[in-house]
């Protein structure tokens, strides 16, 4: 934690702590203002005064996160906004790279950019996932191809998970819709997940954000569908798709009830070939099973479709169904509903990010979390006291 | 007195010379992941199932023909083509007045997919990596003075397989000779076009067709010559072991037998002129442990149709040396290398051979180094005695046991396939695609890691490099005239019966009523060109996008020392914690260049490493590949580039960066760049580039300095 919160918070004024420290209240002032950074004596002296709370860490990074975005920042990142809004794509592309980095200072600057980016409610965000290899990007370009044609922009954001032991990632996807990448109205953007589990990255949100104020009216979010993507990935979009496999009855029962509660359209893919008549069997087999399961959204029963995704057959009618969809839950008033709560959702993790960043940041690297954690080895104390104390360090400097 | 020692004696000896070390650390695990022990004895050919037989005898196992080259020594075919039909043709009557026996076309990239040469998408491609071939009147100016009722020609064509095969028998036709007179091979072997050689056009379905069409008409019409050459050659190039270039290969040719015979034709009206082709890489026993394999497990499986013929039993190959052993660095090294290559392709019995020329890595061959390489064979030929001798290492303990090692692991390859449904149902799974990428990302981390000696590249590298005077191709004046050529065969035709030509490939492709090669030879006589062709039947079968996945994490895992790759991934932590994000790459393919394992190798290796990797389609124009860095916000992109286009390619990328405003986006560029070309592209903007023999960790810290 930085010198000055601590001092804050613990109503510790300057003066004092110099005292304790032994050294002038000038240059007390000029640690907390960033001016200088204590040298290795001091820095091990503020260590031990705050248990640990203050940091070499704090000093060194401090002029990051005490700054203040300045008038040129802000100047430039409305210029970057006005730009996105005008169409380019370039400026586009900057902002999610913004918006997604993890550097403390472009973190300050997506804020702002977000929170000054014009906001639209004309747009239709489909989440779409499904196991891999079921054609996901497939669809997404068979369906955005036609969107083109219907005078929409398309915006596409693929997900590729980042590998968990090396954190580096192949981004493969836009390979994949080669014919709609090329396309001048479309506009597909592949991100890694950096470790950020739920098959989004951290600014899944922030990046819908970005494409639609550059003029998308369509926005796709592909993920694959494993584990919770599934809530994570429909708690950002107006209606979400999951993607089948033609199958036998049996392999029917293996499905996860907890997919097609949150599905709005399941859609049975490459009904193709001599997969043709499986495809056909597989739309019936599951009307029946949706027959009896509680829909997440209310005064709607999911649909099943099928479709072809490499033949382009079928595709036309499943945005009948989307856009019917979109409509009915405007009609109803269902439409603002969800995106205000899509806002609430997104509050809610911004918040529980935050208080993990903290917990990452400020707790684990920290002395006293050393000391408690020697206890416990000791057997000093048992997990649950320990995570306990930990929590108090928490809420002491979270009230 | 002469004791008779055992095997337990020798077993004593040989720890005594050892002292510390166990005779089990002498045991050498292949690639293929067969154990070879330091010694064979005569123990080991016990039970072996393949070691009887005579040459030219079922199962063939030491050879299809009787007398081998103790009669007549193998064909020597050397596999050349650039620029226009006219030089061309000028190289080939200098190769056949020197000792070369048999023509082997290499077309240029533009003919391979199918494009005419004023085609936009083949700007750089023309008459850069082969010849270039518009239509008829380019084949019989290829052909000029050569009489082809006389001279064998191999032609590698897949893809363009019809119009190409079409105007070299019209050409043959207006020669004066009849088509029952040509003798040759027709590569038309598309399933590995799918899984590693990259010039298909069609989807799989149509293009099996098309197979099944030429097994169909050549067996009818042209009995001298090979419908097929079932080629393993270029999964062992794109880096699959030994055994996954046999097993795959033999599982291919058994789809091709299978469309023939659902065509209703006998299998002896067919098999006795399917051929294979192997590469040949510095594995010595391996390699002649492989063909002989390849020949015995052969015969046992056309045993299955019941022919009555016993040549239907015979497998007859042609082998080329590996150039993808052959090395930029220190190049004459590669004549030794090709020597030795060439010696095992000849011990495991070949029909016909191609040797490379040392400076494979740096470019086309010059007429002195393609000399070097065509000598290679005739004095192995004609002065070493080898010759005299059919089949001389049969009944060496080894050899027979590695034979029959082979022939075990290459079942259970087959099996897999099998088991997926057959082999154009696994290629549609990418599995062997998979196979060989693991393949060649293994290899490549045992020569990063110096596991693996390459002499002069990770190991006695030479102080300086000699200079090397390499063929350069003016592919803007080839181009020109090319499509000079086309312009006065246009005004000179008869439009109506193009026209009426293309109309019936249409139909017939639709309907599926009509022989498509006999319409594409009608076609060919009445000046269709090449493109002409294959656009007429693309309105039916579509062309066909590939859908590419990359392996991960074989790289990484495959690297013995880790200290190797721990210094860059600290680096990329240090790049994140300034920057917010990991580097990121994007890596690209421009033009009709189908050469991908550098790239793909490059791509999962740096993922390994800890790089976000972009990867841009195959076949991507400039235009397209600086659209998809500018969307995507990469740092940098890394052009790999192996057919010679990037004199023309990286320039233009360069000014469509500059025309989006994204000059900040830094240019390097991979693959096989002659060093005099690293001024021209430095000059152009481009900030390094890294050749053949890069060491990937080396690359990628150079790279994160960069950015
Ligand atoms: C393997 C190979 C093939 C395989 C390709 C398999 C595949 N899927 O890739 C097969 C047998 C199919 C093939 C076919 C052909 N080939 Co070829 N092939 C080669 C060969 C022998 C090796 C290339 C290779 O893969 N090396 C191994 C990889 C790992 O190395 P690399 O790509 O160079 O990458 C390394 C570095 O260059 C660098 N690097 C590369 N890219 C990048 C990118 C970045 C960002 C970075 C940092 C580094 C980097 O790092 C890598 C690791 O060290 C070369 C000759 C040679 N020895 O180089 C000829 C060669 C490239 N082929 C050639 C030709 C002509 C052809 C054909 C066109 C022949 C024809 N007319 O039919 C065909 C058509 C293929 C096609 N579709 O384009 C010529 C090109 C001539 C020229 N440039 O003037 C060459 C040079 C041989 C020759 N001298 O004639 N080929
Ligand atoms: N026959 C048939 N094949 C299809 C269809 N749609 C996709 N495929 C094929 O299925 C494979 C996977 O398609 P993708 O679109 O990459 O699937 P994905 O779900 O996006 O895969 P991941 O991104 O890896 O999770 C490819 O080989 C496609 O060609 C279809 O409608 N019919
Ligand atoms: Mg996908």
């Amino acid at each position: 934690m930085l010198l000055k919160d601590y001092l804050q918070l613990n109503k510790i004024s300057s003066k004092q702590f110099s005292r304790i420290l032994k050294v002038s209240e000038i240059s007390i002032s000029r640690y907390i203002n960033g001016n200088r950074i204590p040298n290795k004596r001091i820095l091990r002296a503020i260590f031990k005064e705050t248990n640990g709370f203050v940091s070499a860490n704090d000093f060194l990074i401090n002029d990051i996160k005490n700054i203040e975005l300045n008038n040129k920042d802000k100047d430039d990142i409305r210029k970057l906004v006005r730009e996105i809004t005008l169409g380019s794509i370039k400026s586009l592309a900057k902002a999610i790279t913004l918006v997604e980095s993890s550097n403390l200072l472009d973190q300050k600057k997506s804020d702002f950019l977000i929170s000054i980016l014009p906001k639209k409610n004309n747009t239709i965000r489909i989440g779409i996932s499904g196991v891999p290899g079921v054609g996901k990007s497939t669809f997404i370009e068979s369906l955005g191809l036609y969107l083109l044609q219907e005078n929409f922009k398309v915006a596409v954001l693929a997900v590729d998970p980042s590998s968990q032991k090396t954190g580096g990632s192949i981004l493969g996807d836009k390979t994949r819709m080669e014919r709609l990448s090329i396309k001048k109205n479309a506009y597909i953007r592949p991100s890694p997940s950096q470790g950020h589990l739920g098959g989004v990255t951290k600014s899944t949100r922030e990046t819908i954000n970005c494409a639609e104020a550059a003029g998308f009216d369509v926005v796709f979010v592909e993920t694959m569908g494993v584990g919770q993507a599934e809530t994570a990935v429909h708690s950002m979009v107006d209606i979400f798709l999951v993607l089948l496999l033609p199958s036998g009855g049996d392999d029917l029962q293996g499905i996860k009830k907890g997919i097609i509660e949150l599905a709005d359209l399941l859609v049975v893919n490459k009904a193709d070939g001599s997969l043709l008549s499986t495809a056909k069997v597989t739309v019936n087999d599951y009307k029946n099973a949706i027959s009896i399961i509680n829909s997440a959204r209310d005064s709607w029963k999911p649909k099943v479709e099928m479709c072809s995704s490499i033949n382009h057959e079928g595709i036309a009618n499943i945005w009948n169904r989307i856009s019917g969809f979109i409509k009915e839950r405007k009609k109803r008033k269902y439409f603002l509903e969800n995106r205000i709560n899509q806002n609430k959702n997104w509050m809610w993790d911004l918040v529980d990010q935050k208080i993990k960043n903290f917990i990452e940041k400020d707790i684990k690297n920290n002395q006293i979390s050393y000391e408690i954690e020697k206890k416990l080895s000791n057997n000093k104390l048992n997990s649950i006291n320990a995570a306990n104390e930990i929590l108090g360090i928490y809420l002491k400097n979270f009230k | 007195m002469a004791k008779n020692y055992t095997i337990d004696d020798w077993n004593k000896q040989a720890e005594k010379e050892l002292r510390e070390k166990k005779l089990s650390d002498l045991k050498w695990e292949t690639p293929e992941g067969i154990m070879v022990k330091p010694l064979y004895t005569k123990e080991d050919l016990e039970g072996l199932e393949h070691t009887d037989g005579f040459p030219g005898l079922p199962p063939f196992t030491r050879g299809p023909r009787a007398t081998m080259y103790s009669n007549r020594p193998w064909t020597i075919r050397q596999y050349a083509g650039f620029s226009t039909a006219s030089e061309s043709n000028r190289f080939y009557k200098e190769g056949l007045k020197n000792g070369v026996m048999g023509l082997s076309v290499a077309f240029d990239l533009a003919t391979h997919r199918g494009y005419d040469s004023d085609h936009p998408r083949v700007v750089a491609d023309v008459g850069n990596a082969g010849v270039a071939i518009d239509s008829i009147e380019d084949m019989k100016v290829l052909f000029e003075g050569i009489p082809l009722n006389k001279m064998s020609v191999s032609m590698t064509m897949n893809g363009a397989v019809l119009p190409v095969l079409g105007s070299f028998i019209a050409a043959g036709i207006e020669q004066g000779c009849s088509k029952s007179e040509l003798t040759g091979t027709i590569q038309n072997d598309i399933l590995k076009e799918f899984m590693v050689r990259n010039t298909y056009i069609y989807p799989p379905q149509p293009s099996m067709r098309i197979v099944a069409d030429i097994i169909e008409f050549t067996s009818r019409e042209m009995p001298k010559f090979n419908s097929i050459s079932i080629s393993g050659y270029h999964m062992q190039e794109a880096g699959a072991n030994q055994v996954q270039e046999l097993a795959y290969t033999l599982a291919d040719g058994l789809e091709y037998v299978k469309i023939a015979l659902d065509r209703g034709l006998n299998i002896d009206d067919f098999a006795p002129r399917l051929s294979f082709f192997w590469s040949i890489g510095m594995n010595f026993f391996m390699e002649v442990a492989k063909m002989r394999a390849a020949r015995f497990m052969w015969s046992e499986m056309i045993k299955n149709f019941n022919p009555k013929n016993m040549k239907s039993l015979a497998l007859r190959t042609h082998c080329q040396t590996s150039g993808v052993s052959l090395t930029e660095q220190d190049a004459y090294n590669n004549v030794v290398r090709t020597t030795v290559e060439a010696m095992a392709a000849v011990f495991g019995g070949t029909q016909s051979l191609h040797t490379n020329s040392f400076d494979e890595a740096l470019a086309l061959p010059t007429s002195f180094s393609a000399r070097i390489a065509r000598n290679t064979q005739l004095i192995l030929a004609e002065e070493t005695g080898i010759t005299n001798v059919i089949d001389p290492l049969a009944g060496s303990y080894y050899v027979e046991n590695l034979t029959s090692n082979i022939i075990k692991e290459a079942k259970k390859l087959m099996k897999e396939v099998e088991d997926v449904g057959g082999m154009v149902k696994a290629i549609e799974l990418g599995i062997p695609k998979m196979r060989i990428e693991e393949s060649s990302a293994k290899k490549q981390a045992r020569v990063d890691s110096k596991e693996e000696t390459i002499v002069g590249v990770n190991k006695y590298q030479p102080n300086e490099q000699q200079d090397i005077n390499i063929l350069s191709i003016d592919n803007e004046q080839a181009r020109k005239e090319q499509v000079a050529k086309l312009d006065i065969l246009k005004k000179n035709r008869d439009l109506s019966k193009v026209n009426n030509s293309l109309a019936k490939l249409i139909s017939a492709a639709e309907n599926n009523n009509s022989n498509l090669l006999e319409l594409s030879i009608e076609a060919s006589l009445n000046r269709c060109t090449i493109g002409e062709i294959t656009e007429a039947l693309e309105k039916v079968f579509d062309r066909h996008k590939p859908s590419s996945k990359t392996i991960s994490g074989v790289y990484a895992n495959s690297v013995k020392s880790s200290d190797m790759l721990s210094g860059v991934k600290k680096e990329i932590e240090i790049f994140k914690n300034k920057f917010g994000r990991r580097p990121r790459i994007l890596v690209v393919k421009m033009g009709q260049d189908g050469h991908d394992r550098g790239s793909k190798l490059i791509a999962t290796a740096f993922a390994d490493l800890g790089f976000d990797v972009d990867i841009g389609p195959l076949f991507q124009t400039p235009e397209e590949a600086a659209k998809q860095a500018v969307e995507n916000d990469v740092h940098i992109i890394g052009v790999s580039t192996l057919a010679a286009g990037h004199k023309t390619l990286v320039p233009i990328l360069m000014k469509e960066l500059k025309k989006l405003d994204a000059e900040s986006i830094k240019v390097i560029c991979g693959g096989v760049i002659p060093p005099n070309d690293y001024p021209f592209l430095e000059e152009i903007g481009v900030t390094k580039v890294f050749g053949p023999g890069t060491s990937i960790p080396d690359a990628a810290l150079e790279i994160i300095k960069l950015l």
